[in-house]
């Protein structure tokens, strides 16, 4: 195990807070007031990443899939995961039109991805003391069984899987988050935790 | 330059776009990249709204980046896929290209946020976009190549019969149509021999030649019978091909059968006589006709023997007709049940039949004719009526006419009824 108990509980806390801080930048800058779900820690295989993605999605249905990468010392992925219906819905609700075009439905994802994956990453980075690079989003629009592509997974041994669901009820969408850090970076969290431990005992 | 952290010539040398906005849209810097490409100079824009000079771009959201830009402290982005380019800059690209457009990846990021000021970066992304569309392209091709090529498969599958076995004759694959031919599932059929679709009336000389053949890495092609499930007997045209690796190696055969069961039923008809069954004398002449032509030694060492019914036209009269054909028909299954497997007998003509006996020397034809004459004796026609023969023998000569041949048995024949009928005559 990279985590003991201690470390898993401070690490979900911190997040609970970024996530948070995330869903109130969303009710801010989006007017979506929503919630988001305490969101579930694990070390994975990077060859399980699959199967984690598939146990939170439904298998039949089409997906908006954005990556956004960020760089530096803690370095990652995030992966955005949301319906077809749900992103409609986000389209619609951020184009404010009935039927939101394509590339508005993207954009708005896109957006939803920016605003979470910043609020999340900066604050961990602040708090790791470290520089953080975002890079421009990419999306596709892909069905559920060929969301994570095998061969994509070969660069990383382990992975640290941050996924919690995020609801805006009155507006019928939900969405799926992964945060994917690799081996240095999640060393450089183990640490950061530990220390935050030592300051509260 | 108003409020510029860094160098404006460090801006004016980069190949992409730069310009600073506020929440008002306000442009307050505008890069030499942007005064070339848009023709809109700095000094044109620098104080002005940007939507003086593009009114198409959808402000709204425009602000919500530049906010949360500013909120975050993080750069925001528009979809560098988009259809809708954020300034529209035409491509100066002469030769041939899908966009007419500068494909744009634009970055908002935070610039001055105490002053609500944001830098927007316009970077040229369109030979990328260019060779991504190009991609898709070419992947659309593939794919409809390969939804022809699934198409042709199912007609194929569904239209010929196919099966394929390893070198060991065990069947490996086996097409739709095959399975409904002969009323198999094609589980029933995988994993199993496929001598379990022999009849099982062929001669085993028949599977040795085409077994031969194949594991010679030469393809075999010939009529089989086959049978059904439910045992119902098939004829196919079959055309058997082996497959050879790239090293050489046999790795297993490929079939493909037709039906020509009615074909056969045809043919058999064709040459069959219809009250004895035996072959009619159409094959027979056929038959020879193709052996003296062709003049192949195993074919040409035979005997004739013509066999006569004695008294045949006072059974008809004493007895009718329907007597006499039974009569026929005895004979016929006497004369087939006293011969071997490769000898060949037919109906002549009328009480008539002839008899061809293959690899036979002079001694034994004698000796064969004699046993079927005794055979024919020892019946009696509806258990009263005795019938006797009378044989002409003789030998082909190679190279000779035929005619000859038969004028030689027929003379014998003659002979033999002269002599008192109920007798083999030889004449050489």
């Amino acid at each position: 195990m990279i985590f003991n108990e201690d470390q898993t509980d401070a690490l979900k806390e911190f997040m609970n807070i970024s996530i948070g801080q995330a869903t109130a930048h969303v009710a801010e800058l989006l007017n979506a007031f929503g919630t988001m779900h305490i969101p579930k820690i694990s070390i994975q295989d990077m060859s399980e990443l699959n199967q984690v993605v598939i146990d939170n999605i439904d298998k039949d249905s089409n997906y908006y899939m954005i990556k956004q990468l960020f760089s530096g010392k803690f370095g990652g992925e995030c992966v955005f995961i949301i319906s077809e219906d749900s992103a409609n819905n986000l389209g619609a609700h951020l184009y404010e039109i009935q039927m939101p075009l394509e590339d508005d439905i993207t954009d708005a994802v896109m957006e939803l991805t920016n605003i979470i994956t910043s609020s999340i990453v900066s604050r961990l980075t602040e708090e790791l003391d470290v520089q953080v690079q975002f890079f421009a989003p990419t999306s596709n629009f892909l069905n559920a069984s060929n969301i994570i592509d095998d061969d994509e997974v070969t660069s990383y041994s382990k992975i640290i899987v941050i996924s919690t669901e995020l609801e805006f009820k009155d507006k019928n969408i939900s969405a799926n988050i992964f945060i994917l850090t690799k081996d240095e970076a999640i060393i450089s969290l183990r640490d950061l935790i530990d220390k935050k431990i030592e300051e509260l005992y | 330059m108003d409020g510029l952290k860094c160098p404006e010539v460090l801006l004016n040398s980069l190949e992409n776009g730069h310009f600073v906005i506020d929440e008002n849209f306000t442009v307050t810097y505008w890069n030499r990249w942007l005064s070339v490409s848009t023709q809109i100079s700095s000094e044109e824009i620098i104080g002005k709204s940007l939507q003086e000079f593009y009114p198409d771009i959808n402000y709204i959201i425009l602000l919500r980046k530049i906010r949360t830009a500013l909120r975050l402290n993080t750069p925001t982005f528009y979809d560098s896929n988009s259809n809708t380019v954020f300034l529209p800059i035409i491509r100066n690209k002469v030769t041939k290209t899908a966009l007419k457009l500068i494909q744009q990846q634009v970055t908002i990021s935070p610039y001055i946020v105490s002053e609500n000021k944001v830098m927007v970066s316009v970077y040229n992304i369109s030979e990328l976009h260019e060779t991504k569309l190009s991609l898709q392209k070419e992947i659309e091709k593939v794919n409809e190549l390969n939804n022809i090529l699934e198409h042709d498969q199912e007609i194929i599958d569904k239209n010929i019969m196919i099966i394929k076995t390893n070198t060991k004759g065990t069947i490996t694959d086996v097409s739709t149509l095959f399975c409904e031919f002969f009323k198999y599932d094609k589980n029933e059929l995988v994993g199993n021999k496929a001598s379990i679709l022999k009849s099982g009336t062929l001669p085993d000389l028949v599977y040795q030649e085409l077994w031969e053949t194949i594991l010679s890495k030469k393809s075999w092609s010939g009529e089989i019978e086959n049978k059904t499930s439910s045992g119902d007997k098939k004829w196919v045209q079959s055309r058997i091909t082996p497959i050879i690796n790239e090293t050489g190696e046999l790795v297993e055969f490929n079939a493909v059968y037709q039906d020509v069961t009615n074909e056969k039923l045809l043919e058999e008809l064709y040459i069959t006589d219809p009250l004895t069954q035996l072959y009619n004398r159409r094959y027979f002449d056929e038959l020879m006709t193709s052996i003296t032509l062709h003049q192949r030694k195993a074919d040409t060492d035979f005997i004739i023997l013509i066999a006569d019914i004695d008294h045949f036209k006072s059974i008809n009269d004493t007895h009718g007709h329907q007597v006499g054909d039974e009569a026929l028909k005895d004979v016929a299954r006497v004369l087939k049940n006293s011969l071997r497997d490769n000898d060949v007998v037919a109906r002549w003509g009328g009480e008539e039949f002839v008899i061809m006996l293959k690899n036979t020397d002079l001694q034994e034809a004698q000796m064969i004719a004699e046993k079927l004459r005794t055979n024919i004796e020892k019946r009696k026609i509806q258990n009263t009526i005795n019938i006797t023969t009378s044989i002409g023998l003789t030998k082909y000569y190679v190279g000779e006419d035929t005619n000859l041949t038969f004028k030689r048995a027929d003379n014998a024949l003659y002979k033999a009824k002269e002599s008192g009928r109920n007798m083999v005559v030889t004449q050489l």
